[in-house]
């Protein structure tokens, strides 16, 4: 008996920090989806109302941007990885690619926007460098809060993601694994086809997802690039449902709320998956 | 591979003039008072002056921005680690399905974006308890639920490297009570890691600006958005600022978390 009270008070000790949880994050999300699915006076329910009605563009755009500052970011932050681990004997090379990395994927929000504002907005400093190598961005059409504006902008944080991700990775491959496809007359391409990317591969497609994810949860550069007129969907949601103002649609703000969760939520297990797979390789 | 290495550099340097640039742009057009259209060799160096940021400094309106945002920042990092620590140390002392358990509730935030968790919190608690909406302190929970994934890594790698059964049994056979010896005896050998998790508690309150904006708190990223169309090299002057803050705590978080593995 005595045993038994004392394990239940042990368990008590984790009650505060299951109650914050609870009461913070599950009960504001449980709030989202409960009024997503709440139909009320309208036709249809809010939850298919937010994917096809005026705001598929909306979704289709913000997971566009996603995919394609995702894509163009692995690719870019896997090459930079690869290098910062050829170049391992170079002294402290390592540690300043890393640690900027860390800072840079940790940058965004307001400061980031001024930045490529300052750098390439129509009156931006690389712009007119640009311009006098006869480099027109601005004649070619470039606009800072454009979709390929808004990709350059998100690559800032989502390169140095994929290289944080992908450093520990490259790490796990052994030398000893390159030297005996070498002594098996393997090429340099046949040992990176057959060897290191199937090994990568968890390590890279994880990497993806959680470039998009972090793309597709981003708001506040967008935001400030585009002095607020944006198509993205958190850019929407804000629409319906910013301060004390009833829209009288206020559901159909938290159906694409809870749509954005599904998706983040897809994408972040994906990424959790992988890299548990990935592991594997380090021991 | 001679070739692959020069391959290596000229990746390395041209993703490294991206990374500068936009950040010596953002500089040059806060503290140089020339146009870029007017920009040239023989005036790049000219006419620069700290003034806009002084300016800024003395606002009242950015003294109020930068003090709330410096008030939910040290609020947000006491929170997080009055909450976690103790619970933490527990499931470390626990069974290994307890520490499984904190491990994934702690990765659930990245699930839901600010944007979702700020309409629901406020759909949540309007009617209820409306104070924490009208409290700017209402930021505090949520802001310790955006930074909870960050800090309870760095957490959990202090802790993995302390002997702690042993710690506890010594101190709780000397006496002491568990929250003597959490206080005591844990909270000080856990110092680098607290302080890490405290500096990326700062970092992400100091940059949060989503939650912020839809809850209408007039925080610093929310200040900065404000002051861009009325003075834009003011408001780059203090971008610059937030940007070197936020790369010190991540160097500092970085630093103090290699000590904690070593």
């Amino acid at each position: 008996m005595a045993g038994s009270s004392k394990r239940r008070a042990r368990h008590l000790v984790f009650l505060p920090y299951v109650a914050f949880l609870a009461i913070f994050l599950g009960w504001p999300g449980l709030y989202v989806f409960r009024s997503a699915f709440a139909k009320g006076t309208a036709e249809r329910s809010p939850m298919i109302e937010a994917v096809t009605g005026q705001f598929r563009g909306s979704f289709i755009f913000s997971l566009q941007l996603s995919f394609v500052s995702a894509f163009i970011g692995s690719l870019i932050g896997a090459l930079v990885a690869i290098a910062v681990v050829r170049l391992d004997t170079v002294r402290g090379l390592r540690s300043t690619v890393v640690g900027y990395s860390a800072v840079a994927a940790n940058m965004g929000g307001i400061p980031l926007a001024f930045a490529f504002l300052a750098a390439f907005g129509m009156q931006g400093l690389a712009t007119r460098l640009l311009r006098e190598i006869n480099i027109d961005i601005i004649g070619w059409g470039f606009r800072i809060s454009d979709f390929w504006g808004i990709v350059l902008v998100y690559l800032y944080f989502q390169i140095p993601l994929m290289t944080l991700v992908l450093v520990p990775a490259l790490d796990g491959l052994r030398r000893t694994w390159a030297e005996a496809a070498q002594s098996l007359g393997a090429s340099s391409l046949q040992y990176w086809r057959l060897v290191a990317l199937p090994i990568l591969a968890p390590a890279l497609l994880g990497g993806l997802l959680l470039l998009v994810a972090n793309a597709f949860a981003a708001y506040a550069t967008a935001f400030a690039l585009s002095s607020g007129g944006s198509r993205l969907v958190p850019v929407q949601i804000r629409f319906f449902l910013q301060g004390d103002t009833i829209t009288g649609k206020t559901n159909l703000g938290y159906a694409l709320a809870a749509w954005m969760v599904i998706v983040t939520g897809l994408l972040v297990t994906g990424f959790q998956l992988l890299m548990r797979r990935a592991e594997r390789w380090r021991r | 591979m001679k070739i692959s290495r020069i391959g290596a550099w000229l990746t390395l340097v041209i993703v490294a003039v991206f990374y500068i640039v936009p950040m010596l742009a953002m500089a040059r057009f806060a503290f140089q008072r020339i146009p870029v259209i007017k920009l040239s060799l023989g005036n790049v160096f000219q006419k620069w002056t700290i003034q806009p940021l002084l300016d800024q400094f003395g606002s009242p309106d950015f003294q109020r921005a930068a003090t709330l945002s410096i008030m939910l920042a040290i609020a947000t990092a006491l929170v997080t680690i009055v909450l976690l620590l103790p619970t933490m140390a527990f499931a470390h002392l626990g069974s290994p399905r307890t520490r499984r358990f904190i491990e994934i509730s702690a990765v659930l935030p990245f699930v839901v974006p600010a944007i979702a968790l700020v309409v629901g919190f406020a759909g949540a608690f309007r009617d209820t308890l409306p104070i924490l909406i009208r409290s700017s302190f209402g930021l505090v929970p949520l802001y310790v639920i955006t930074a909870l994934p960050f800090t309870h890594r760095t957490l959990e790698s202090g802790l993995a490297t302390l002997d702690l059964r042993t710690l506890v049994n010594a101190s709780r056979s000397l006496g002491a009570s568990w929250w003597r010896t959490i206080a005591f005896v844990i909270a000080p050998n856990m110092r680098a890691s607290i302080a890490t998790a405290s500096f990326l508690a700062f970092t992400v309150v100091l940059g949060e600006f989503t939650i912020a904006s839809l809850l209408l708190k007039n925080t610093l990223p929310l200040y900065l958005s404000y002051a861009q169309g009325g003075n834009p090299q003011g408001a780059f002057a203090l971008g610059i600022v937030l940007v070197v803050i936020t790369t010190v705590f991540v160097a500092m978080s970085n630093r103090f978390g290699k000590k904690v593995h070593t």
